[in-house]
């Protein structure tokens, strides 16, 4: 049994965390709502912010199972088939986390641009990237990149193989102790890793303002949008879009954390 | 013939870890793999059940050579130490687990399910999840999962080492007659030489990657081909230059034979250790319960010790 913190404890967190982020939070719905909700409820469907939300969608709609696939593909490659090459990629993938998203942005518009070394032969096929959607695309893939590995990892290689060979020894096949074994195991550790990918790709902002272009009503997302209107002096559409992102953030993080706790009920433990 | 191995070689990089490896093992017979940690009892048991790959030699089971054969193709049953239980699922559904790959239809999976789970008692556990169940119960468990799919071959890779004493007893005794019961050809991977006296009909001795020994647990025990059997299947002690088991010596009157005196003696209930020391060397010797306390060994005395 853990003892319970001392009252001082309690009110020292409640402090730090009032300070840092619950007043601070608290202040932007007050501003959003400052004019009342038929106020707020106009300003939800200004145009601008609405293709901007829908933008923001597509772009997560698209870029988080990718980086699903990619990250319980490198984690199963780190663990299952151990290479030097794979040891070395184990290193590198938190690559995208330690810099800074103006790096990413700018080095994407380096690779992608008309003359760069990506962009020059995907033009001569036609096709061109930057200040585009794919552009949007490729930046959140990057800067979330090892979200999903980074969760799944560690508790893969506790989990272990003798589940996986026993299935082997029972007749499975691959897929099946793919779908059956490893992705039973992993599910919360990768859905943990899904709700981070999907708060990290929604709310980014630098990578993202460099190579979308910041197009209004075609290349700008939700937090583009936040910001132009800032800048615009229209902050009050500015407040709705940052209480609008918050309700966002705070919903994916409910919708775990209930899966979570119907899980821990029906199998009686904390998954 | 159960299991035919021939000329199995396996190296880790440069380590050398089985080294042409050749056995018969008959049909429904329960053959121990025993060895210390580092002798390839384990990695043999692996390729037999295809989960590692062996550099050459040739595996047939029951007459089929299954050497290249995927470990799901080979129709055996395969128990790690730790169980390996599907934690995710309930206990019915792991048991369940083989004959759904199979495709066995639901009525007639959920008739031999329960029949499993009757034979290892654990009919009252079906709904149970794994972490839910005592070692005992996982291990009786990951048993029936493995029996589920009616295997040619049972393999045990160290059944009974993560459980407590008392119920290690027990379901080696309970393993012992079920594997009779079903005539299953069966190997068990063990460093423990009592565990495989026990349980195994045969006994086959690994050493450094090569075979030392096979045979049955007396005739290995009492007639050891090696220096290494005659130590690792029992203590050891020696009396003028020569190595005993300390329950072959016994004590007698001082003047009966050579002198030593009596320092320690260690009282276990069924057995009692006396050491002795002579002149030149230190022994001890195993009395039973009985033997000592008709003898009554006073620390201090003098006795002499002689080969029974």
């Amino acid at each position: 049994m853990m003892h319970r913190p001392s009252l001082a404890l309690r009110v020292a967190v409640l402090c730090y965390v009032g300070a840092l982020v619950a007043l601070p939070l608290g202040f932007v719905f007050q501003q959003a709502l400052s004019h009342g909700l038929s106020a707020f409820v106009t300003a939800l469907s200004n145009a601008e912010m609405d293709s901007a939300l829908w933008l923001t969608v597509r772009v997560a709609v698209v870029a988080v199972p990718l980086n699903v696939i990619f990250g319980l593909g490198v984690s199963l490659w780190i663990l299952r088939r151990p290479s030097r090459v794979s040891r070395v990629f184990d290193t590198l993938i938190d690559l995208p986390l330690a810099v800074s998203p103006i790096i990413v942005g700018l080095s994407l518009e380096l690779a992608y641009a008309q003359n760069g070394w990506l962009g020059r032969p995907l033009a001569a096929w036609g096709l061109h990237v930057m200040f585009t959607y794919w552009a949007i695309v490729v930046a959140s893939v990057f800067v979330s990149l090892p979200l999903v590995s980074r969760q799944v990892i560690p508790l893969l290689r506790s989990v272990g193989t003798h589940q996986e060979q026993t299935a082997q020894t029972l007749g499975a096949g691959p897929v099946r102790i793919f779908l059956t074994v490893t992705l039973r195991s992993i599910t919360w550790a990768a859905a943990y890793g899904v709700t981070l990918t999907i708060a990290r790709i929604i709310g980014e902002y630098g990578a993202v303002l460099i190579v979308s272009g910041n197009i209004g009503l075609r290349t700008e997302t939700l937090t583009l949008n936040i910001s132009n209107n800032f800048g615009n002096f229209t902050p009050y559409q500015g407040f709705v879009g940052v209480s609008l992102l918050s309700l966002v953030s705070i919903l994916v993080l409910l919708v775990l954390g209930l899966a979570r706790h119907r899980e821990r009920l029906r199998h009686g433990y904390r998954p | 013939m159960g299991i035919v191995l021939k000329n199995i070689t396996k190296h880790f990089g440069s380590d050398l870890v089985l080294d042409e490896v050749s056995d018969e093992i008959p049909s429904g017979s329960m053959t121990a793999l025993l060895g210390p940690s580092g002798s390839g009892k384990s990695t043999l048991l692996r390729i037999i059940a295809g989960l590692e790959s062996l550099d050459h030699g040739t595996v047939e089971l029951h007459g089929r050579d299954v050497t290249t054969a995927e470990a799901r193709h080979r129709q055996i049953g395969f128990c790690f130490q730790d169980y390996a239980p599907f934690n995710q699922m309930t206990v019915f559904d792991n048991v369940a687990y083989g004959l759904k790959v199979r495709r066995i239809v639901a009525a007639r999976r959920k008739k031999e399910v329960d029949e499993l789970l009757g034979l290892v008692r654990l009919s009252d556990f079906g709904d149970r999840y794994p972490r839910q169940l005592s070692g005992g119960q996982r291990q009786r468990m990951a048993l029936a999962r493995a029996l589920a799919i009616k295997p040619e071959v049972l393999l045990l890779d160290e059944p009974f080492a993560a459980l407590d004493a008392q119920v290690s007893g027990e379901l080696r005794v309970w393993v012992r007659s079920l594997q009779r019961e079903l005539g299953i050809t069966t190997i068990l991977v063990t460093h423990n030489q009592s565990e495989a006296m026990e349980v195994a009909d045969r006994i086959v001795i690994l050493h450094e990657g090569r075979i030392e020994q096979v045979g049955p647990p007396d005739q290995v025990y009492d007639k050891p081909a090696s220096d290494f059997v005659h130590g690792f299947l029992g203590p050891l002690t020696t009396w003028q230059e020569t190595a005993y088991r300390p329950h072959d010596l016994q004590l007698c009157d001082v003047d009966a034979g050579p002198r030593a005196r009596v320092t320690d003696v260690i009282r276990l209930g069924f057995e009692v250790r006396v050491v002795v020391e002579s002149e030149s060397e230190t022994t001890w010797v195993q009395l039973t319960h009985h033997e000592a306390r008709q003898l009554d060994p006073v620390i201090g005395s003098w006795i002499s010790v002689r080969p029974r």
